[in-house]
Order: structure tokens, then sequence, then C-alpha cells
């Protein structure tokens, strides 16, 4: 019997020793400041993430030309002392620091900006957020063209190319193709993607659906079109690579001077410098690795200069730990240039992404500040001195699949978007005061006035548009299912909609939950008649919300499509080609009064500066007739804007709240007292 | 005989024909070759059994020995072994190897069709990204654009490789550099779980099936029912408001000291504690009943040396069966526990590699759980040899 026992305790030694082993934690000193950072990070290469919970490692560790000022998150300067930007706005040239330093101390020049920015837009390497750059001349040529090409004309491994599916198109239909079957071979074959930007009018005419029927020679005149563009499209690139990142686009005029040419002037450009993506990254070390990865025959794939071991960094951070499920701790940086700013000694980030865990955590001490607690328990948490929220920059919605009926007609998306009660949802569901939505723009976005609400909460008027469009009562729409992923609050609102719609119209809808990856894949292939959807704004402008709505634009997904809502969107992209169009598009327009003054104003307008000024108001105004027009034709009903909401211990300080839900590491610091 | 072909052979067909027909006829062909080959091996004849058992351990053993070994001295070794194994070891362990090694191959095979047909990709994001993104991505991260490619490219590595390929989610790291030190956490916690489940288990349920239907039994039993009924994050989050928010004494979640040990063990222990002690209380009863119990009694044993020194072995035989895939369970951890607590361990990489459809981190916890399961059911076999006599003949 004793022998039994002791063979137990000296199981239970052996594993208490074994786990023991596995904790690397234990001789750690405390970190000033820990955070629940809610996910484990994909990587804290700058130019491969994507996230908001990446952003904030990475923006401690790193630091670009600018950075974000933590109180107004305006852009100042970091990397680059000061800045020149030309008289049309269209040239930066930045100074950069003589004390900018790797913490290897390596120096940073402005050839380390160059390469950075030219590694961004490397097409083998995939940067998913190349495109926030793309504002720069060659940028776009240089990452996307050959593929365009490839697209358009070949070589392709298998499968047609665009010219020979379009040949094929021809053959099959001598006689032309109706405005919907040219609509699904432009889906298909995702023309969009690869001749967006085009100026050759007998494209545009087609990506605009040739309002209507298509005609073989029309076909076979966009056939050669678009060899000819993709031709012009292989010469760029061509001339991109030699060019650009050595003396077009980006470029070093000498080691601390770096010039910046930019397609058109950029308001938001600055912005632009001071996130992650547009960091620099350390070309000694990528290389020194990337050399030996290929000694040792190593796959690509396993790019790891960003692990403790190898990372060099530049921000006011450095990174000193990486358990992956556990923590990342980043230590103060004693290379940075501006070291003394910085109050934060160690900080602690931690990967929970279990709701309950993280405001255990927080609750009993061990977090200073949880972005994520769960939101069924909001009502009890929102009473509490330490929970902050602020409106915020995203907007939740349902997506109509506008390819089918009945949402094929605006009436009947009007009409739900008309009988569903925001307020009822706000109170009951979501119970932080969300602002509710009537439109896709939320409130704050700079000086962008959004158009006047052209509907509002009305089943009476709700239950007549649905009977003009066919349906009374709901009759003869059948049975709908609306989709959302997984999730308790996405589930709850769901239902409710459901039921309000079941009430008010007339119609069932049955709220349908589908795994996260098959809920992206089925919005994708536009299975579905109404799916859940929200959008977070990238930067302060409305565009952020607008330009993804286009025509087959990849992040539409309802299969909407509208030529004038293409044409304002791409006219905002660049206020100048506007201008001489100018004449024919205002007379369509909502306030073409309004519009009208605005473009005399540009063309009037005394001075460089003037008229920079004059078109930014001139662009927002056409965005905002775009919007109108989304407004009235609503592919989607939007249901309420967020409101961000954290909890943060009251002895964190420095700590702003913005519409944006940035709150950088580098400006906190920790009131001991209160404490 | 002749009939008994017939029938398991139109059943094949019509198998073949199902898969031909929903996951293509290569996928359909390539499954029905290995499922032909494991199945041959039970008409090979000794000798044949010890040569193809010992090739395959030798493959298995260079795809692990090269990542420790090197190229060259992981071959030597791994030829070495084989030859000696070939050489001593039992037929029956050559057939052991020969149904493990083609196995994890079909199940490496199976697990990537299952994954290609589920929709979604490890690459899919909320923002869509240009198709030349997420081509640029795929080829740098070795994912094939069908499941068949995968599986070649995906075997490729890990026999010349000796790698698990790479991780999408977790970038800059292989599978193996993720889940090696997920493992031992899961283990050594799940060690600890196992310890004490199998203490409180077996001293409830012997105590119960000592006097059946008494007081002692119908308690022992209602604790067991509920730590069998209540699931984990239940038992979990009420220890957590004893121990951590009313009585201050542990951490809640986080890893690093002993104390964040104690409530997670404890949560992942007692449901196997009440299945133990069930299955303990049956075992107890069944042998108090038997012939040499009686006769230990009328030997004039006392009631404490009747029970540890004749009945306990008995007893617990259930229990030994149970342990197997328990402990293959329990040492490759609990998504829920892990996520609770906040324990670095293997079990949230069976359920966060799915969902993300992080392919090569599926197909890791797939092979490691294999290989566990595998491995606790030998030893359970050599346990039960060990506790029984009549087992070690037919073994």
């Amino acid at each position: 019997m004793y022998r039994n026992l002791l063979g137990i305790g000296a199981v239970f030694a052996i594993a208490l020793i074994l786990v023991g082993i596995t904790f690397s934690a234990s001789q750690e000193e405390p970190a000033d400041f820990r955070f629940i950072n809610g996910s484990e990070p994909k990587s804290l290469d700058p130019h491969v993430v994507t996230g908001q919970l990446e952003g904030r490692i990475v923006d401690s560790l790193f630091e670009g030309l600018t950075f974000r000022d933590p109180k107004t998150l305006k852009p100042v300067p970091g990397c680059a002392e000061s800045w020149d930007i030309s008289a049309d706005g269209k040239t930066y040239t930045f100074h950069i620091r003589e004390e900018a330093r790797w913490t290897d101390g390596v120096p940073i020049t402005a050839h380390t900006f160059a390469w950075s920015w030219q590694r961004l837009q490397e097409p083998s390497k995939g940067h998913e957020y190349a495109y926030i750059l793309h504002v720069i001349k060659g940028a776009e040529a240089y990452n996307l063209y050959e593929g365009h090409v490839e697209r358009l004309v070949g070589p392709l491994e298998k499968g047609d190319t665009i010219v020979q599916a379009l040949a094929k198109l021809r053959r099959e239909n001598p006689g032309g193709v109706d405005r919907a079957t040219w609509s699904g071979f432009m889906r298909d074959q995702k023309i969009n993607d690869v001749v967006k930007g085009t100026r050759d009018p007998v494209i545009q005419r087609a990506l605009l659906g040739a309002d209507g029927r298509l005609d073989a020679g029309f076909l076979e005149q966009l056939g050669s079109s678009l060899e000819r563009e993709a031709e012009r499209r292989r010469a760029l690139h061509t001339q991109a690579q030699e060019h650009f990142g050595v003396d077009e686009g980006v470029y070093a005029k000498d080691d601390r001077t770096l010039v910046v040419e930019l397609n058109a002037a950029t308001p938001y450009f600055l912005e632009l410098t001071s996130f992650y993506s547009a960091h620099p990254v350390p070309r000694h070390l990528i290389e020194r690795l990337a050399a030996e990865r290929k000694a040792s025959g190593e796959n690509e794939g396993k790019e790891d200069w960003f692990l403790p071991d190898n990372i060099v960094t530049n921000g006011p951070f450095r990174l000193s730990a990486w358990r992956v499920n556990e923590k990342i701790r980043l230590e103060r940086s004693e290379t940075y240039w501006n070291k003394e700013s910085i109050r934060l000694r160690i900080i602690d980030a931690f990967p929970y992404d279990n709701t309950n865990t993280a405001l255990n955590v927080y609750l009993t001490g061990g977090a200073d500040w949880t972005p994520t607690y769960p939101t069924s328990i909001v009502g009890a948490l929102k009473k509490r001195p330490d929970f902050r929220k602020n409106p915020g920059m995203v907007v939740y919605y349902y997506r109509f699949n506008c390819t089918k009926p009945p949402f094929n007609d605006a009436r009947v998306r009007r009409a739900v978007a008309m009988a569903i009660d925001r307020q009822l949802i706000i109170d009951n569901i979501t119970k932080l005061g969300q602002p509710p939505a009537y439109r896709l723009t939320p409130p704050g976005l700079g000086d962008y006035e959004p158009p006047p609400a052209a509907w509002g909460y009305d089943p009476e008027g709700a239950r007549k548009l649905l009977a003009d469009a066919g349906f009374p009562g709901g009759k003869g729409i059948g049975s709908l299912t609306l989709l959302y992923n997984t999730n308790e609050s996405h589930k709850a609102i769901a239902e409710e909609v459901a039921s309000q719609l079941k009430k008010q119209l007339g119609f069932q809808v049955k709220a349908l939950n589908q795994e996260w990856q098959i809920y992206q894949a089925s919005t994708l292939a536009l299975e579905y008649d109404i799916a859940r959807a929200g959008w977070i704004g990238d930067y302060l402008d409305p565009n952020t919300f607008l330009d993804m709505w286009i025509t087959n634009g990849g992040n539409n997904q309802t299969g909407w499509s509208h030529a004038l809502y293409d044409r304002l969107i791409a006219y905002a992209a660049d206020v100048d080609t506007f201008l001489p169009d100018a004449e024919k598009v205002v007379p369509e327009l909502k306030e073409h009064d309004k519009a009208r003054a605005l473009v005399a104003a540009v063309s009037s307008a005394d001075g460089a500066a003037a008229r920079v000024d004059a078109a930014a108001r001139l662009r927002l105004h056409i965005l905002r007739e775009a919007e109108a027009i989304f407004c009235d034709e609503l592919p989607v009903v939007p249901l309420y804007f967020y409101v961000v909401s954290s909890m943060v211990q009251p002895y964190v300080k420095g700590f702003y709240q913005h519409p944006q839900d940035i709150h950088p590491l580098r400006g906190l610091w920790i009131d001991k007292e209160a404490r | 005989m002749r009939g008994a072909v017939i029938v398991v052979g139109s059943i094949g067909a019509v198998f073949f024909l199902a898969m031909g027909l929903t996951v293509g006829l290569w996928e359909a062909l390539v499954l029905l070759i290995g499922v032909a080959f494991i199945s041959s091996m039970l008409w090979y004849p000794p000798h044949v059994m010890r040569i193809v058992g010992a090739a395959l351990l030798a493959v298995f053993l260079f795809a692990f020995l090269q990542t420790i070994a090197g190229t060259v001295p992981g071959a030597v070794i791994a030829i070495v072994l084989a030859v000696l194994a070939w050489r001593f070891l039992p037929v029956r362990v050559h057939r052991r190897v020969g149904f493990m090694v083609p196995s994890m191959v079909m199940l490496i095979f199976v697990t990537t069709i299952l994954m290609y047909m589920a929709p979604g990709s490890p690459f899919a994001q909320e923002k869509q990204t240009t198709q030349q993104a997420l081509e640029a991505q795929a080829k740098k991260f070795k994912v094939e654009k069908t499941a068949l490619a995968f599986f070649g490219t995906y075997m490729k590595g890990l026999l010349a490789d000796g790698t698990m390929g790479l991780s999408v989610k977790v970038q800059g790291r292989t599978v193996e550099q993720l889940l090696m030190p997920a493992l031992p956490v899961s283990m050594s916690l799940g060690l600890l779980a196992l310890v004490i489940a199998c203490f409180l288990g077996l001293v409830l349920g012997i105590r119960a099936g000592l006097k059946p239907n008494s007081f002692a039994d119908y308690s022992s039993m209602g604790v067991a029912m509920i730590g069998i009924s209540l699931p984990n994050f239940v038992i979990g989050a009420i220890l957590l408001v004893i121990f951590s928010y009313s009585f201050q004494l542990l951490p809640v979640a986080g890893w690093g000291t002993y104390g964040h040990l104690i409530l997670p063990a404890i949560t992942l222990a007692l449901p196997y504690a009440a299945y133990i002690a069930r299955l303990a209380r049956n075992g107890t009863i069944e042998v108090m009943q038997q012939d040499f119990v009686r006769t230990a009694r009328a030997k004039g044993l006392s009631e404490q040396t009747v029970i540890v020194k004749h009945a306990l072995k008995g007893a617990i035989l259930p229990v030994v069966s149970f342990l197997g895939p328990a402990t293959a369970g329990i040492f490759t951890g609990s998504f829920v526990v892990e996520k609770l607590f906040a324990v670095p361990g293997m079990g949230q990489w069976f359920v966060t590699g799915a969902l993300g459809r992080d392919y090569s981190v599926v197909l890791g916890t797939a092979i490691i759980y294999f290989t566990i399961i595998t491995l606790f059911n030998l030893l359970v076999d050599f346990a039960y040899a060990w506790l029984d006599p009549r087992v070690r003949e037919e073994l």
C-alpha cells in the first residue's frame, strides 16, 4: 500500500517538475503596463500585418517618417525631422533625422525608406496593404501591373486569359450579349481588378455595362482595347521596375533626403506616413537572413527576421519576448532618438481571445487595459467608472443580394430599411447608446457633410413600398434567410430583425449562422438573401466607406452596380478628371447648384494652394453625391454606428478616446500614486 | 467465402464510386490503394512482415531523426535501427509498425481532402485583397490549389526536410516550432490532472464499489454524475468564483507560476475522475464476487489485505483500458480549459487551426494526436499484460 502511495507521489512530483521546466517566465520582472491584445499577431513584419491588434505592437516597435501624436492622432515628425511639400501638393521632400538608428546601431537613411517602400510593393511578396501607398507614382504599376498583364493576355499556367475568354464569349454570342450576361462575365473574370484606373473609353464603357446591350462589334473593339491596355501596363511595369524606388516615385536624393512623388495631390498623405505599412524595415538584417535561408535551402515563407532572436527595431520599444499564446513583452528602447519622452519601461501584451478570460484577468488586477469583454454583460459593465466609450468609425449593416428577387428591386430593399426599428435593437441588445444608422458614413469624418436623410423608421411607408413592388403584405416573397457569422450579439440582432420584418412586412426571414470561413465564402459567392457585415474605416475620410461599392468591387459582395456611382467614386480619386466632364455630369447630380459652384471655385482659384483647397471641397461634395445615390439604392441596410469601448484602470494616464480606437502605447504612463 | 468476397467487393466498389464522384477520381484511387496496402498486411507471412515493418520504421525514423541529427547521420541511424528491429523485434511489433506508418500517411491524406472540401482558405480576409497577393502568399506558404498537390508537397516536406510546414496564421515559425513548446505544457498539465483524476476516481469508485447501494455508493456516484454532466467551462467558472474572486487565493488565468496550475488541472481532472470512479466501482463490484477473493477471505486475510493485494488489480483493469485514450486526450490539451485559463498548450491549436483553415497546423495536430494515441494504446496493451496473466498469453 505504501509502495503504491509512494509511486503516486513520485508521478505527482515528476509532473510538477515537468511543468516547472515550461515556466520560462518565472524569473521575469513585473511589467509597468499590461493589456489584453485580443489575439496572436499574424506577424510583426510591418508590411505583412493588417490588423488593429498587430498595429498596436508594430507601431511601438517601428517608427515611420511620422508617428501619430497620442492625443490628437495627427502625424508629427518621427524619422523625418521635417518635410517640404511642393505647391501642387504632389511632391514631398522628407529630411531624415540624423539620430535615427536601428537597435543594432545601423543608421536609418533615406535609402532605408526607399528600399522599404519598394519591398512593400514587391509583387512576389503578396503584401495585402501595399495599396495603402499606391498614391505614390509608379507604385501600383510596380506592384500589380505584371499580374494584370498575365490575366489579360497571358502567359497563364492554365485557364483562359480575359482576352481569350472574351473571344469565346463573342463566338458563342454572335448577336452580342445582354447586360445581365455581361455582368456575370465581368464578375467571373474579375475584369474590374485588372483594368482598374484605365483611361480607355471603350473599356470604361464596358465596365459600366455599356448602357444596355453589347453588340458583337463592340465586343471586338473591346478585345483590342484590352490588348492595348495590357501593352500599356506592361510598359508601365517595366518602367516602374527600372525606376520605382531608384529615381521615381520614392527615392533617396542623398542619405538624409527622401523624395516622394504622388499621382495626385493627396490631402491625407502625411497620415499614411505614420501608418504601419509605411514603416521602415531593416534591410541589412532581412537580406542577411534571406541569404542564410537560401544557403541552407529553407522555404522562403519562413521569413523570421521579426522573431525576438533576430529582430532590430527603430521605435520607442524593442521586442524582448514573444511566446505564442502566452505574451509579447516590449521594453523601452535605449537607442530611440526620443527615449526621454517614453515613460513606460516594460509592457506585456496578452493574446487572450476569450472575452471572459480577458475580463477576469482585468478585474483581478492582472491587466490594466482590456478592449474586449463579454458583450452580454455590457449593461452591468457600462456603469463602472473605468468603462470608457466613444463613437467609433465602424458601421454595422446587412447586405442584400441584389442579383435575385426580391432584393433586385430597390423598393423592397428600402422597405426593409424603413421597417427596422433600430432604436429597439440599440436599447435592448447593443446597449451602448450606439447612433442608429440611416446612411453609410459614421459621423465625425473630418469636413465631410453627409447627404440629408432620404428616409427613416416608417413601417407604414415600408408596407406601401413593398406593395408597390408587387409584394403586398409580403405575399409572394417566400421564405428568406438572414446569414450571420457565429457570434452571440450578431445572433440576437439577426433574430430581432427577422421578427420585426415578419411583424411589419409580413414575410418570413430565417436567421442562419455559419462559421466565419463558410460565411465569408457564402457572401463572396452571393449565396445568401441578407447577410450581416460591418466595416471599419481605415482613415478619417468618407472614401473608405464608399469606394468599396463600385461594380464588382472585391468588398461589394452584393452584386449591386450603378454606373453614375462608379463614375463619381473614380472622379473623387482624382478631381482633375472631373473638371473636363463637369458639364455633362453635374446635371445628373442631386445638388447640382452646389456642385456647379464648387467646380467654378476650383477653376477660378487663385494660386496653387487655394486650388488644392477648393479641389478638396469639390471632392467631398462628389463623395456626398455618391452617398446620396447609395442611400436611395440601398444595396445594404445600415443598422447602427459602433461605439468603441474598453476598460482602463484609472491610474493609466495618456489614454485618449478617438473614433479610430487607436491608443498609441508610446503615450501611456502610470500614475504610481493612484495605483 | 465467395459470397463474402462479392459482398465486400461490391460495397467497396460503391464506396469507391461515391468517393470518385464527390472528391475526385485520383483522390479516391489513392485512398483505395492505401487501404488495400494496409489490409494486405494481414496476409503477409512473418518474414515478409519483418522486412516491410523494418522498412517503414526506417522511413518514419528518418523523417524524425534528420531534424535532430541532420540528413546523413539521421539516415544512418534510421537504417541501423531498422536493421536491428528487423533482426530482433518480434513480428507482432512489426505488424504494429506496419499498421501505424501507412495509417498516418492515410490520415494526412484524408485530413487534407477534408480540409480542402471545407469552404474558405487560410488567406481569407474580411477585406478582399488582390488575386495576385493571394497567389503570391499561397506560393510563399506552399498552399497548393488542390488537395492532391498539397498532399504531395506536404509529404515531400515531411520526408525530405523533416518539417511539418509553415503556419499562415502565426508566421515566421514552422508548425513544429509552434506545437513543440505547447506539447510539454499540455502534457505536464495533463499528467497532473491525470494523477488527480486517478486518485480521486479510484478512492471514490472503490469506496462505492465495496458497499454497493449504500450511502457511500450513492454519494460517490452522485458526485461522479455531476462531474460527468457539468461541462468543464462551468466547473472552471465555479472554481474561479470560489478560489479567485471570493478567497483571492489563485490567479484567474495565465502561465508562469505553480499557482497558475491548480485551477486548470482540477478543471481538467474532474470529468475524468468521474469516469474513473464509475469504472472502478463496477470493476470492484465484479471482482469482489470472484472466487479468488472468497478464497483470500477464507484464508483469513484481513479485509484491507484482500482489497489491496487481491481485488485492486482486478478492479482497475477497466480503468486501465480507459486510461489509454484518456491520456492521449488529456495530454493533447483541452481547448476550453486552455482558453479559459489562458494556458499556452496544444488544445487550442486543434480548434484555431481548423477554424483558420491553417492547413499545416491542422495536419500537425492530427499527426501528434495520432502518434500519442497509438503510443498509449500500445502502452495499455503492455499494462494489461502486466496486470492480467490471461492477456499475457495472447499478446
